[in-house]
């Protein structure tokens, strides 16, 4: 025990004596940890955002709509137990529908109706569990509630970007202007990231879609939660499941496919950065390796006369490669809470998500640490070689 | 009578007990024809209580005698014994122990460790014993004691003068207590008051378990010692006991035919 204590001594006062080329030799492993740390961690925090959001929003979201020509102005639909159809599909968590009514027109109905006019306005009716299945929610207000369709209100839910066209304010009470018909706002929906088209839409009762105008409850869109891990094989299932071979056609999407695709880390790319952090790395090697090997020729009457008092070959190579643990270990985490650094302060500057990846802290500080000690097997070869006679300079 | 032909300084019946023994020794460097015989069928035991040097020209062969004495070379024939410990049969690890137990060195250039204290310096020769922290600073402060370095143990060797460095060099190798105190050039670098104090040291560290052994050129500082052993061309040319001796040794130099001066 004393002797490894006496060991660790000498080699990190070794180091500490020569404190401007220990800091030299260090440079290598702390670029080359702090390179790869940096460079794969600003590529994840680049698309960090996009991860978060899809994080929010889950993966499981599975949007099944009718397809075909549209017919006497109305969307094409699916059947009307389409949702009842969907729910006996055993990997469907949760469902609702929703129907799109066509050829309504929709306006504010206080001023500026023609400014107004040229937006186009989506209108539908929608089951009362939509916010569930979306995992949406609301802005200000209410949802379509079981009161509205029981009563034939003429309320509605509009989406946030409409209500920011038509400058609604929170709490006013507003009217809207649905194709003549005068409906109460109840409540402004939240940007649904999944669903774009619910932003700018009015929702109304079922019952008084029907009242109004005459709309058949088929729904047009269906919003599918499948149970964890069972997404691709729900939305393979469904379009069997809701026309069971009828010829209503469905089109079936994942529609976090594609912020998926955004987000994905592009792998080619991270691995590029990781191969230049290694070669940085390596690069350090080289010079840790030449920075020692000067040293050990410097150091050459140490080494003589530590020989002469008796210490051996491996001592002497065993202090040295304990000099380049020493050196991997300290660059190895500065070079990670360099990296660490560059990763905020870039990504406060470009206002990315700071991603940290703790896994490659450890990667990166083990091969700093590494090459750092096979860097410094050949100075230590090299000095435990020298012969003392040699550097004493006798007689 | 050895190997060389020379009376033996401690002849039978002698209470000194033999230390070192090199018997028959040849050191080549290099392969024939250009090979360079730097030592050439050396014999000579060191016994207890010597107070020898070692003197020759250079190129006689001096250095590679105190490289093989200090188990710092092994020999390309002959034998090499320590009390009864073959050197030339171990390994490095072994030689290395033997040498750290069995001798201190004193060199010209003092070779102290720039970065570490007079104390550390020192203690250098105690490390890889398995002795405790205040054991290796006990004995390494007693070590600065006896050369009358106590007050300097902090001190750095740029911060201290060349007779201060030779002494924390001398307390570097009897820390160790060892058998033999191989000195080569020790007083080269000092000036005469300081070269007289490492001297004084010397003189006092001769002891009835310990042999001290002085490479030099500088007769004065040989006439000094009990036993001087000479050296030209590879071979030890004279053995000789101060005691015996009847003529200076300026004279006996010039008279054993080597027709050049010590350099």
């Amino acid at each position: 025990m004393n002797w490894f204590r006496e060991i660790l001594s000498v080699a990190i006062s070794g180091l500490t004596a020569r404190k401007a080329r220990t800091l030299l030799i260090m440079l290598g492993p702390v670029l080359g940890a702090a390179g790869i740390v940096a460079a794969v961690g600003l590529n994840e925090s680049a698309k960090g955002d996009v991860r978060q959001t899809l994080e929010r929003l889950g993966t499981n979201l599975i949007v099944a709509s009718a397809d075909g020509s549209f017919s006497a102005g109305q969307a094409p639909t699916l059947p009307e137990d389409a949702v009842e159809r969907v729910k006996n599909v055993s990997t469907v968590d949760r469902v609702a529908g929703i129907t799109e009514i066509g050829s309504l027109t929709v306006h504010p109905s206080q001023g500026g109706k023609d400014f107004f006019r040229t937006i186009p306005v989506p209108v539908l009716t929608s089951d009362q569990n939509l916010l569930n299945v979306l995992d949406a929610q609301m802005l200000y207000g209410r949802f379509i509630n079981g009161a509205d369709e029981d009563n034939i209100f003429r309320s509605a839910v509009i989406g946030q970007d409409l209500a920011n066209s038509y400058q609604y304010l929170p709490g006013e009470v507003r009217t809207i202007d649905v194709d003549g018909k005068t409906y109460g706002i109840v409540g402004v929906l939240e940007n649904v990231d999944l669903v774009p088209k619910l932003d700018t839409a009015v929702i109304i009762p079922k019952s008084a879609a029907e009242e109004d105008f005459d709309v058949e409850q088929k729904p047009t869109t269906l919003y599918v939660r499948a149970t964890e891990g069972n997404v691709d094989s729900t939305a393979d299932a469904l379009a069997m499941a809701i026309n069971l071979g009828g010829d209503e056609a469905v089109t079936v999407a994942v529609p976090s496919d594609l912020l998926e695709a955004q987000g994905a880390v592009d792998t080619t790319l991270r691995n590029i950065l990781f191969l230049m952090g290694g070669l940085a790395l390596l690069v350090g090697g080289v010079g840790i390796a030449n920075v020692m090997s000067i040293s050990v020729i410097q150091r050459s009457g140490e080494i003589g006369i530590r020989r002469a008092l008796g210490h051996t070959k491996q001592t002497i190579a065993l202090q040295f490669v304990l000099e380049a643990l020493f050196v991997g270990v300290l660059g190895g985490i500065v070079g990670v809470v360099t990296g660490v650094s560059v990763i905020y302060l870039v990504s406060s500057i470009l206002g990315w998500i700071a991603t940290l990846n703790i896994p490659l802290f450890l990667v990166a500080g083990g091969m700093a640490l590494i090459v750092s000690v096979i860097a410094g097997l050949y100075p230590a070869w090299k000095a435990a070689r020298l012969e003392p006679l040699e550097t004493l300079r006798l007689g | 009578m050895n190997s060389t032909g020379l009376k033996n300084p401690n002849p039978a019946g002698s209470t000194k007990v033999q230390l070192f023994s090199l018997d028959n020794v040849y050191r080549i460097y290099g392969e024939e024809p250009v090979a360079v015989h730097a030592l050439d069928g050396v014999s000579l035991d060191v016994h207890s209580g010597d107070f020898m040097a070692i003197i020759g020209p250079s190129g006689s062969g001096k250095s590679t005698l105190l490289g093989l004495l200090g188990c710092l070379d092994l020999p390309s024939r002959g034998s090499i014994k320590v009390s009864d410990t073959e050197v030339t049969e171990l390994d490095d690890g072994a030689r290395s122990k033997l040498r750290g137990d069995s001798i201190g060195f004193v060199f010209q250039q003092f070779h102290l460790i720039p970065h570490l204290t007079a104390l550390g310096n020192v203690a250098t020769a105690l490390l890889y014993r398995d002795l405790t922290k205040s054991e290796i600073s006990q004995r390494a402060l007693k070590a600065l004691d006896t050369v009358g370095l106590a007050e300097r143990l902090d001190h750095r060797p740029v911060q201290m003068s060349g007779g201060e460095q030779q002494r924390v060099a001398i307390a570097r190798a009897i820390v160790t207590d060892p058998l033999m105190i191989l000195a080569d050039e020790p007083t080269g670098a000092l000036d005469t008051k300081n070269a007289k104090m490492v001297m004084d040291i010397f003189k006092n560290l001769q002891g009835e378990n310990r042999a001290v052994v002085l490479v030099t050129h500088d007769l004065e500082i040989a006439e000094q010692m009990d036993r001087v052993v000479s050296m030209r061309d590879g071979k030890i040319i004279a053995d000789d006991l101060r005691s015996e001796r009847t003529e200076s040794l300026q004279n006996t130099f010039w008279e054993s035919g080597s027709g050049s001066k010590l350099e």
